[in-house]
């Protein structure tokens, strides 16, 4: 197991040094490149001995009928320099009324993280016969392992009984799904799609989504808007509303970034790494591997404790939502 | 502007691709709630009932066990205690019966006894009153044949009442 662990990691980081000599491109390119979605998604089997790399190739040009411009021309924007909307160039485009829902680079690694996880956790399942009380197989235990720490451990301690069933499969999903994103971007040629802003802001929306749910479930429409005023008196309410309404959204915000930004700079380290090789000098190259591999196993470990991070963090929002109706109930 | 173009290639929010996001989130919850977690949770939650249930009934068979155990042993001793009772019963009825068994031979050995030695006495009286009568009319024959040669009647009458009367004692010691 070790060895395999080893000899693949070591593979990444070689296909990673090919693909950078194979490029032409300048290495912090490079490195925006891989980090960045993209409206291509070029997927290159390394092959020694011929004059070009075995390639697939995938332009979201066929999903054009997936796109709609307001008013023709729309999606040519040019956006002046200097302009704030710059940083965000999409957000900046559907603005303009060009609204594109084509697939992304990151759309298709999410995609390919969720056929794995299905057939991870679904395809045969194991499960059919309830009356079979010992699981087999490792997959089975594996998953058995993973939702009971998920229903005992996140669910139970931080939303409480009887809600916490309701909520467990939806931490689940959210477990797996982001372990699952998190860990293809480990495999060379894949990429992280939670390593996209885009993603982990859907993800968080999810949470958000549940957790109004759960406040509203427990204290009511009315035991919300009371909450909204956070028991302040009365002529402080005008201040405390905006603070409280702002306060919903900082939650799912810290999950989106953080997710982000951890996926984001362990790419982006791993592969600054490497290009010290490129950037310095060759002989770089017996730092660069080993540190490269370290940084490897290190991600294994991120990509697993940042999906438990959102997993927990979410069962603890979830919580808080759940609990507001006992908090409105004190009031 | 490279450091804006880095910022531009990472830090964007396509709307699409929260659109997406949300899209494959909501199937794959959707269709692992219900190809996996579904019955996972089923079949786990199925064995905990049942590993509590046989848990309960274990106890609860423990403890019929434990109360069988100790009727039996209260039906034990009861039942040894009886039987002592009763060999002691035996006992001491055998005993009293043997006792009164023995007093009453007794009795009828004594009674026996008595009446043996009264008839013996009978007899004895019986044979002397004889043993009197008969020396008596030998000592008279044989006084008569002494006295007939030299006596008379009277003289013969006052021998023989002295004799009867000296040996009458004499006889009944």
């Amino acid at each position: 197991m070790k060895r395999t662990a080893f000899a693949t990691a070591l593979a990444g980081v070689m296909f990673s040094s090919v693909a950078f000599a194979a490029g032409g491109e300048s290495p912090p390119e490079v490195i925006m490149h891989h980090v960045s979605d993209s409206e291509e998604y070029v997927f290159e089997i390394p092959w020694p001995g011929i004059e070009k790399n075995p390639t697939l190739y995938f332009h979201n040009e066929v999903f054009d009928f997936l796109k709609w411009e307001k008013e023709p021309g729309a999606c040519e924007l040019a956006l002046p320099h200097g302009s704030a909307l710059s940083v965000v160039p999409s957000i900046a485009k559907w603005m303009n009324g060009c609204y594109d829902l084509r697939p992304t680079k990151n759309l298709m690694l999410m995609w390919i993280s969720a056929a794995l996880l299905l057939l991870f956790a679904a395809w045969p399942r194991r499960y059919k016969d309830a009356s079979k009380l010992i699981p087999t197989g490792l997959r089975a235990n594996m998953l058995e392992a993973i939702v009971l720490f998920i229903r005992d451990e996140i669910a139970g301690k931080n939303i409480g009984h009887p809600e916490a069933k309701r909520y467990t499969p939806f931490l689940c999903t959210a477990f797996l799904f982001i372990l699952f994103m998190n860990l293809l971007g480990l495999i060379p040629n894949f990429g992280s799609a939670t390593g996209s802003l885009a993603v982990t802001c859907g993800l968080a929306i999810t949470t958000f989504v549940l957790t109004q749910m759960a406040s509203f479930r427990s204290a009511g429409t009315i035991g919300f808007a009371k909450h909204l005023t956070g028991g302040v008196p009365w002529f402080l309410t005008p201040i405390m509303v905006p603070i409280e309404i702002i306060g919903l959204f900082t939650k799912p915000f810290a999950l989106t970034v953080r997710l982000f930004a951890n996926m984001l700079a362990g790419h982006m380290v791993l592969f600054f790494i490497l290009s010290l090789t490129f950037l310095v000098t060759a002989w770089a190259v017996f730092a660069a591997v080993p540190m490269g591999v370290a940084i490897y196993f290190l991600e294994i470990f991120v990509g697993l404790i940042q999906a438990y991070v959102f997993t927990m963090l979410s069962a603890v929002f979830i919580g808080q939502g759940v609990a507001m109706g006992h908090h409105a109930a004190e009031h | 502007m490279p450091a804006l173009v880095f910022a531009a290639t990472f830090m964007d929010v396509n709307p699409g691709l929260v659109f997406w996001t949300l899209v494959t989130f909501i199937i794959v919850a959707f269709l692992l709630r219900r190809l996996a977690w579904g019955p996972l949770l089923r079949a786990v939650e199925g064995r905990e009932q049942k590993i509590t249930e046989a848990i309960e009934s274990a106890k609860h068979e423990r403890a019929e066990a434990e109360k069988l155990l100790a009727e039996q042993k209260t039906a034990m001793t009861q039942v040894r205690q009886e039987a002592a009772e009763q060999l002691q019963k035996a006992q001491e009825s055998i005993a009293k019966f043997r006792e009164e068994l023995m007093a009453k031979s007794r009795l009828d050995a004594e009674a026996m006894k008595a009446e043996a030695a009264r008839a013996i006495e009978e007899e004895r009286q019986k044979a002397v009153l004889d043993m009197k009568a008969q020396a008596a009319s030998l000592a008279l024959t044989i006084a008569e044949r002494l006295l007939e040669e030299r006596m008379d009647d009277a003289k013969q009458k006052q021998l023989a009442e002295w004799f009867a009367n000296e040996l009458g004692p004499r006889a009944k010691a």
